[in-house]
């Protein structure tokens, strides 16, 4: 087993406890789970623990995800606003 | 002194010392290597303060992924140390907890 | 807004064969690449193929790049991709301006699996592909003496090269075990993967002896009785009972604590200690780096035995979306051979693409296909034993899309 108080999302510093308290206590989809306690959401957009966030959130480790179940969505990297739009 | 001169597959390698600045603290480096590279090689292991808990960090991923390294270079902030040359004259800062007035509050902590 | 026929993300392995193979086929390329050194994962390679013959990853990445070069490839380094987007061509935005092509090839690699251990925020702690990179590339030892947790391929080539740097391995351990998550496995589970690593670690091997590990049952009996110094390999002691349930110090990596586990990765409370490291690396093995593959649009499919999720391919490295090609380690976790190839594969894809077709590239591109093949077949390591059915079940999935889109269409 698991120290429950691990940290999982490294750049929000959310733990395991505060990942399977929220996944039991809401029943909740990885996305949910997510918005609810920051995991994921941090600056490396959750390069790093998006697998332990989906897991957290579902019932069992043998389910087979067909698509995947946290979106990826532009930009993948944090950008500067000076450079945005630029056409160097 | 944790610099590999002499492997014993890949041989020498002899590079050119410059100097940077770690929080205004002058530092040697080696031409051509990364931010993260030269601070390890000064025995440098905590590049930034996590910026809510004060937790020190230092690198994890080293290819750019984790974003664990960043540091202000040069008035740039969130610049990722792994994935930066080091310059001579180079001003690195490393990020440091910042306030948190309005939780509790507002009260003063 | 600059422009080219051919744009590659990632100056890796895959990324600059295909771009030389592009090149060669007269299209103008442009590789993109966030490091400041061509050869990606390649850099950090340094490992003995038999009796003193080395792959050496910086030479090979050398050889790429010169190549890629004299064929007339442009490659921007320090270059950062935020977003690509179809308009009617591919439009690339990146931290040094926009890039629009007709073809766009992602070469982008994996990440590393992170294993979540109490205290792995602490400095001192990495993954131990950043421990690679430091020592082989920067050549700065990541510290005077570490634990490795977590055994995989990847483990027992890394150590052998922090070694050679004269780096101290105190041992190498299994990952605390939790259900809960897919890439965790019991010692049980890591030990019946040994078998894959025959190469890397022959004489653990020997000595656990094959037939121990014919079974899941002989599996467990080898765990309960395995000795308790562990078992060497080049010295360094592997530990598959015993975890590390905790990373001590306060504002570094000061030291370890060892639990005692059993065959189901159940800890023992009563057999714990402490161990003094100035270094822990985490290795929880490689993952395909899809992220940009997502946001274009590409559909995926969960295959293990290539490491994840997967965007839909075919064997000539197309994928359903027009001009969006993949090659390497996003088309599943192999050897940087395989994504070699795979990028040669593609390289002539796009060629054809852009070209047409000829009986000349149709044969180049049968061989390069046949070749991977070959490759796979010799390989000396399998990141994954199953390797070869993951590719089986995407070749079929990809039939399956192109039926099924026919149908669609009538």
């Amino acid at each position: 087993m698991m120290d429950r108080e691990t940290i999982i999302c490294r750049c929000e510093e959310v733990t395991y406890e505060e990942l399977i308290t929220t996944a039991d206590s809401y029943h909740c989809s990885a996305r949910e789970l997510k918005l609810r306690t920051r995991a994921g959401m941090g600056i490396c957009g959750g390069r790093t623990c998006r697998f332990l966030i989906e897991d957290a959130a579902e019932e069992s480790k043998e389910k087979v995800y067909e698509n995947i179940p946290l979106k990826y969505q532009p930009p993948v990297r944090p950008m500067r606003f000076d450079e945005g739009g630029k056409n160097k | 002194m944790n610099r590999i001169t002499d492997h014993p597959v890949l041989g020498r390698t002899e590079k050119k010392c410059i100097e940077f600045f770690l929080d205004d603290t002058k530092m040697t480096a080696r031409s051509g290597e990364t931010i993260a590279a030269a601070l390890l090689a000064n025995n440098i292991r905590t590049l930034r303060y996590h910026e809510a808990s004060g937790s020190p960090r230092g690198i994890y991923c080293n290819i750019g992924h984790c974003f664990e390294c960043r540091v202000e270079v040069d008035g740039k902030t969130g610049v990722r140390a792994c994935m930066t040359e080091v310059c001579s004259g180079m001003r690195v800062y490393r990020q440091q907890q910042l306030p948190r007035p309005f939780q509790e509050g507002g009260r003063e902590r | 807004m600059n422009e080219a026929e051919v744009v590659i993300i990632g100056a890796g392995p895959a990324g600059l064969s295909a771009a030389i193979q592009s090149a060669r086929c007269g299209l103008r390329v442009t590789v993109l690449d966030e490091f400041m050194k061509p050869g990606g994962r390649l850099l950090g390679q340094l490992h003995e193929e038999k009796k003193g013959v080395w792959w050496n990853g910086i030479e090979e990445a050398d050889r790429l790049y010169e190549d890629a070069v004299n064929s007339g490839v442009h490659i921007r380094l320090g270059t950062t991709v935020y977003h690509i987007e179809k308009e009617n061509r591919w439009v690339t935005e990146t931290s040094e301006g926009t890039w629009e092509s007709r073809c766009l090839l992602l070469a982008a690699g994996a990440a590393e699996t992170p294993l979540p251990i109490s205290g792995w925020t602490l400095p001192g702690v990495m993954s131990i592909g950043a421990a690679q990179v430091m020592t082989n590339v920067h050549r700065v030892t990541p510290g005077n003496k570490g634990i490795i947790i977590g055994i995989n391929p990847l483990t027992m080539a890394i150590a052998r090269e922090l070694q050679l740097a004269g780096v101290e391995i105190e041992g190498i351990y299994i990952p605390p075990y939790e259900k809960k998550f897919r890439q965790m496995e019991t010692p049980e589970q890591i030990l019946a993967g040994m078998q894959r690593m025959a190469h890397l670690a022959p004489s653990f091997l020997l000595r656990v002896g094959s037939r121990f590990l014919v079974n899941q049952w002989t599996r467990q009996k080898a765990i309960q009785f395995y000795p308790k110094k562990g078992l060497s390999v080049w010295g360094i002691p592997i530990h598959f009972d015993k975890t590390v349930t905790k990373i001590i110090g306060e504002n570094e990596v000061k030291g370890g604590f060892i639990s005692s586990i059993n065959a189901e990765g159940i800890i023992k409370e009563e057999e714990q200690y402490r161990k003094e490291v100035d270094f822990v690396c985490i290795s929880g093995g490689l993952y395909p780096l899809v992220e940009l593959a997502a946001v274009a649009g590409c559909p995926f499919y969960l295959i293990p035995e290539l490491g994840g999720h997967i965007p839909l391919h075919n064997q000539t490295m197309h994928t359903p979306v027009e001009g969006l090609f993949v090659a390497g380690n996003i088309t599943g976790i192999e050897s940087a051979k395989i994504a070699m190839v795979q990028g040669e594969t593609a390289g002539l894809s796009m060629g054809k693409a852009v070209n047409g077709t000829s009986r000349d590239i149709e044969e180049k591109l049968h061989q390069s296909v046949q070749n991977e093949k070959r490759i796979r077949a010799e390989a000396l390591i399998q990141f994954h034993p199953e390797v070869k059915k993951g590719r089986e079940k995407m070749h079929e999935l990809w039939q399956n899309y192109v039926k099924e889109s026919a149908a669609a269409k009538e």
